[in-house]
């Protein structure tokens, strides 16, 4: 038998390694995630690593009984200067530092100011975070140390000056003396710029804050534990104490699971690879144990049992899986390393590839790989065994045998899954939550999907009568016959174009949905900025100087300016704006009172702020700010269009809150009517401030709108591995679809078919075929779009359905594209077997 | 009808000069035909005999231009064919020549008419409805027009071959072995129309069979041993047939 087997292999080899290429993809995919998945989490606990050196004894402010005793307004924020002392006067401290961090504007070249996160480099040499890459760490107040990225970024040499804008827009100059690695993290992953000041430089930027932690290294002798208690004693209630292992302990904890969430939705894209590529499997192994018909029943004729065939064909796949899963191990761990690779790019700077191979990522390789290849062959080795010996004797090899019996359950199994799918979309659609709402109707579309599966083989010759029309009346004969051959064998062609049915489904869903998103959130951006220009502050937190509204207003070109405040409240903020800008520069939709009330102390609240907080027109909401005593403010009308904030209220009424009063959040620039150089004018006024950035609504759009498409084309490609498996499939359902055909091609041939046409009759069968997965792809994935943007519509913000058929015609085109070149090899082989040698074949 | 026939015997409507093909190279080279020379004449129906493995479907491979020859020439309808590039060949087989094979000589995805049909849709002629009907109800197809192959039994998928071949008028059909699979009854009734449409129509069939009884439906038969020729017998009979074949030593 084990003979037969390996004969067998060897005598389909051609076939066999078209079926693994797609068992590999498959594999190397989740491997992939499993690997890139462990190498980050392994690199943030490396850099946690290094923050946690040395830390013997943690010290942070005990939230938990604060709180409850007091407001948070009169708590301490942070650790006070007295208390660090008194820290580092604790017996068997040898050193302790504060730990905290600030968005600082660090100065350009070119004079413009971006936002830097800046941190107190540890003074006690144990207790650093972070490698000096080259030069020092800062050791008096005037001296910095920046990133390694930063200084490239930002142009910055050993040496010079570095210019931070303190409180007030101060100028403060540094010299730099040296640059530090930071790793991979957080803040290096968003791609921020890092300083680092000595503690006291630090503690001047912002005398208010306080440091919400203090670390501290024992003296050697001394525990962990001992330290702790130490410490507790001295520094009394209220504070947190925990010993450097606790605190690596939970942040651990933290960092897996961060590491974890990426990987998860990465695992998911996998998975529907990995479904993709199951289907492949099985078609292969269905066809291939069709056409070995006469071979099987020939064993059996001279004496295999069944249960020896069944055994060898699943031998069969068990060889491919294992060989296909050991290629796609490290075909994974080699896309993981590329992945690193262009994230270290998109970062800037260089970072090391991490491969950790964990027994799980070997073990989910080759479940994956063999045990997926093996299930998938397992329905098809039990037809093998129900083949009767006599079919041996049949001339013919018939494996129109296995046309669709389309049976009473396939059609009863679709019904179940449409009513769950349709009942799971009218329910979805009916919550309130759009998380939620998303999910459920999410699954709903996934089990309609389900169920077009299921009657995919009752599809396919109706689908096909339409989708053939257009070739059939440009290519004649050859399309006509083309159109016969994908039709021929419904429930083959069916489980081809499934496969890509799915991708393109997810494709085209999620290219849908971004798309709504993008243009409900350019509808609003429009809706938000009537005015010509939005100057603003680029750095967070930072208001603009109040001078520079009086400023614009002067401008010759600028009709009128309008500068707006925010105000910030417990789980809520207000944009204060002048009276006279509202239903000007500023209009929002009015459900409900009127905006010709909002006056001193009153407000306009957002509607869904309105319902959230439970208050109409007549209630009195109350705002109470993080600094400066509470107001209570009338509301006099609830709007809805705009969710700047949760409400409006006029820059008077916002005066009365001490943080609209430090300057403007932002200021709206109308331009007079027809004037050129509009922009250069407000440009002279706001190039000076180093925090002015100006936007126009077409700039906001601009950039929202590249974000979002490159989440879509990141996503675009992690299902485009879906569609290459699939693509695999049709290649090699059509390659072993030609093998079967060798003597239909060759009677063609004989019958006056040129080669060209033959070469054409099978790109087109193979275009064919990818049209039925792709158009159905395409249907679905619009029809599913359309659910989720209804299922995220609420009654305060509809979410329009947009079609972007561009990005449908260019995967059409795609999908046209790669069934011609799936197509290119059998249409090769089909075109080159001589007439006579094909009619020989039996 | 004697208008069509009036060139019986007159004009050649494919001959071999020559003809050499080898299979293989070196030692294991096999000739299959080592110099035939041999001519058939428009209208009348011939058939090609020998012992297996003599080189009867080899011959008819060449004559019909679908495999090359390694030496001497072949003629269809004046036109000289082995040095024809593959497109020429094409066309050469759309207009000008039908074939009938021993078995797979339908397209299982199409129905028996549109399978009758092919060749000329393939050449883009529109077929000559009054000659189709003739040829379908003469073959007794009119009733199995709309079945698919799989619906039809060998003799009648053989018919359909037939009816095929000949709805384009080619100058030569060729068939090999078209009784090959079939039970007697079924292969007398394909044999018959065969000798019919040479008779009644002036078709030219040259037909490839190892059976006498098949051989003795031709005007004349060509003998065939180890890739020579090997004799002729002019309107034969299935004893004189037998005899030459013994001849032979087969
Ligand atoms: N494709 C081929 N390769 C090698 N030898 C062949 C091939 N086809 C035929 N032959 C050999 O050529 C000879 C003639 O074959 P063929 O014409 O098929 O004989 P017949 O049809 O009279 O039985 C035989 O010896 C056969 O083995
Ligand atoms: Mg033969």
């Amino acid at each position: 038998m084990l003979r037969t087997i390996i004969a067998g292999l060897k005598a389909r080899t051609a076939r066999l390694v078209l079926s693994s290429v797609a068992i590999a993809l498959g594999v190397a995919f989740v491997t992939g995630t499993l690997v890139l998945g462990d190498g980050m989490s392994e690199s943030l606990r490396d850099e946690f690593a290094k923050g946690a050196r040395n830390v013997d004894a943690s010290v942070t402010l005990d939230r938990s009984s604060s709180s409850s005793s007091s407001d948070s307004s009169d708590g301490p924020t942070g650790i006070s200067p007295e208390m660090l002392a008194k820290i580092r006067q604790t017996p068997g401290v040898a050193g302790a530092d504060p730990r905290d961090f600030q968005q600082v504007p660090l100065l350009a070249s070119n004079g413009k100011a971006k936002p830097a996160m800046a941190v107190p480099l540890a003074s006690n040499e144990k207790l650093r975070e972070f490698d000096v890459v080259d030069g020092r760490y800062p050791t008096a107040a005037d001296e910095i140390a920046v990133d390694k990225r930063t200084a490239t970024t930002a142009k910055l040499t050993i040496g010079q000056p570095v210019v931070l804008l303190g409180k007030d827009d101060k100028r403060l100059t540094f010299t730099l003396v040296g640059t530090y690695q930071q790793g991979t993290n957080s803040v290096s992953l968003s791609g921020g710029d890092h300083i680092g000041l000595t503690p006291e430089a630090f503690q001047a930027l912002q005398p208010d804050q306080l440091p919400y932690e203090v670390v501290a290294t024992a003296a050697p002798g001394v525990t962990q534990q001992q330290l702790v208690d130490n410490i507790r004693n001295a520094v009394g209630a209220g504070f947190q104490v925990q010993t450097g292992e606790e605190v690596t302990r939970q942040t651990m904890a933290q960092v897996s699971s961060q590491a974890g969430e990426f990987t998860t939705v990465l695992l998911a894209f996998a998975l529907i690879a990995l479904v993709v590529a199951a289907m492949v499997i099985y078609n292969t192994f269905t066809i291939l144990v069709a056409q070995r018909t006469r071979e099987l029943a020939l064993m059996r004729c001279v004496g295999a049992s069944r249960g020896q065939v069944f055994r060898g064909v699943l031998a069969e796949a068990l060889v491919m899986g294992l060989t296909a899963s050991v290629i796609g191990l490290f075909g994974g761990i080699g896309v993981s390393a590329l992945l690193q690779r262009v994230i270290f790019s998109f970062d800037g700077g260089e970072g090391v590839v991490r491969l950790p191979v964990s027994g799980t990522t070997v073990l989910a390789a080759f479940a994956v790989g063999t045990l997926v290849t093996v299930l998938a062959a397992v329905l098809p080795a039990r037809k093998a065994t129900r083949v009767a010996p006599v079919a041996a004797l049949r001339s013919q090899p018939d494996s129109g045998e296995e046309v669709a019996r389309t049976g009473v359950l396939r059609v009863l199994t679709a019904v179940l899954f449409g009513v769950i799918g349709v009942g799971a979309i009218v329910f979805g659609m009916g919550i309130d939550d759009e998380e939620t709402a998303m999910v459920v109707s999410g699954a709903g579309t996934m089990a309609l999907l389900a169920m077009v599966l299921v009657l995919g083989p009752l599809l396919v010759g109706p689908v096909n009568r339409v989708l053939g029309a257009l070739p059939r009346a440009l290519f004649g004969v050859p399309a006509k016959l083309a159109s016969a051959n994908a039709g021929r064998n419904p429930k083959r062609t069916a489980a081809t174009t499934a496969a890509l049915m799915i991708g393109v489904t997810i494709v085209a869903l999620v290219t849908v949905v971004a798309n709504s998103a993008k243009e409900t959130a350019n509808a609003e951006i429009d809706q938000r900025m009537p005015a010509d220009y939005t100057v603003s502050s680029v750095v967070y937190d930072r208001p603009l100087p109040k001078e520079l509204a009086a400023q614009l207003a002067a401008v010759p070109e600028v009709a009128k300016v309008a500068p707006t405040t925010v105000v910030y409240g417990e789980r809520a903020y207000f944009t204060g704006i002048p009276r006279d800008a509202i239903g000007d520069l500023f209009r929002p939709t009015v459900t409900s009172g009127s905006l010709a009330d909002l006056g001193d102390g009153t407000v306009a609240v957002n509607a869904e702020y309105a319902k959230r907080q439970n208050v109409s027109v007549g209630s009195t909401v109350e705002v109470a700010p993080q600094e400066g005593t509470p107001q209570r403010l009338k509301v006099v009308a609830v709007v809805e269009g705009q969710r700047l904030s949760d409400g409006i209220m006029t820059l008077e009424t916002s005066l009365r809150f001490p943080q609209a009063v430090e300057g403007y959040d932002s200021i709206l620039v109308k331009l007079k009517d027809g004037v050129a150089n509009g922009r250069a004018a407000v440009e002279k006024v706001t190039d000076p401030s180093p925090l002015a950035v100006l936007d126009s609504a077409a700039e906001t759009k601009e950039q929202l709108n590249q974000q979002l498409n490159q989440v879509l084309a990141f996503i675009w490609a992690l299902i485009g591995l879906a569609v290459v498996i699939a693509l695999f499939g049709i290649a090699n359902t059509l390659t072993l679809s030609v093998l079967e055909r060798t003597r239909e091609s060759a009677l063609l041939r004989a019958l006056g078919l040129t080669r060209g046409q033959l070469r054409l009759m099978l790109v087109v069968e193979s275009v064919l075929m990818a049209m039925m997965g792709a158009a159905l792809g395409l249907l679905l994935g619009v029809g599913f779009g359309w659910v989720i943007t209804q299922a995220l519509s609420t009654d305060t913000m509809a979410v329009d359905l947009v079609v972007p058929f561009g990005q449908i015609g260019v995967m059409l085109a795609g999908a046209v594209a790669a069934a011609v070149l799936a197509a290119a090899l059998p249409a090769r082989r089909a075109a080159r077997t001589s007439v006579v040698a094909g009619m020989a074949e039996a | 009808m004697s208008a069509l026939v009036s060139d019986v015997g007159t004009r050649t409507a494919v001959a071999a000069a020559n003809l050499v093909k080898v299979y293989g190279k070196g030692d294991t080279a096999v000739r299959a035909l080592d110099g035939v020379s041999v001519a058939f004449t428009a209208g009348r129906f011939t058939a090609i005999m020998g012992p297996s493995g003599s080189g009867k479907s080899t011959l008819m491979h060449c004559l019909a231009g679908l495999d090359n020859v390694d030496g001497g020439n072949v003629h269809v309808g004046g036109t000289e064919i082995t040095s024809l590039a593959d497109k020429e060949l094409t066309k050469l087989r759309r207009d000008r020549v039908g074939f009938v094979f021993q078995a797979f000589n339908l397209l299982p995805t199409l129905t028996a008419e549109a399978n009758i049909l092919l060749g000329l849709e393939l050449a883009g002629r529109k077929p000559d409805r009054e000659w189709f009907d003739t040829i379908v109800d003469v073959l007794g197809l009119r009733d199995r027009l709309k079945h698919k192959p799989t619906e039809l039994s060998g003799g009648q998928q053989q018919r359909v071959a037939c009816a095929r071949a000949l709805v384009a008028r080619p100058d030569v059909v060729f068939a090999d072995e078209p009784t090959g699979n079939l039970d007697s009854r079924s292969g007398a009734e394909v044999l018959d129309f065969l000798r019919m449409s040479v008779r009644k129509l002036g078709q030219t069939v040259i037909m490839v069979t190892h059976d006498p009884v098949a051989a003795s439906y031709a005007d004349r038969v060509v003998l065939l041993a180890d890739g020579h020729l090997a004799g002729e017998i002019d309107n034969p009979t299935a004893d004189s047939v037998l005899s030459a074949l013994k001849h032979l030593g087969a």
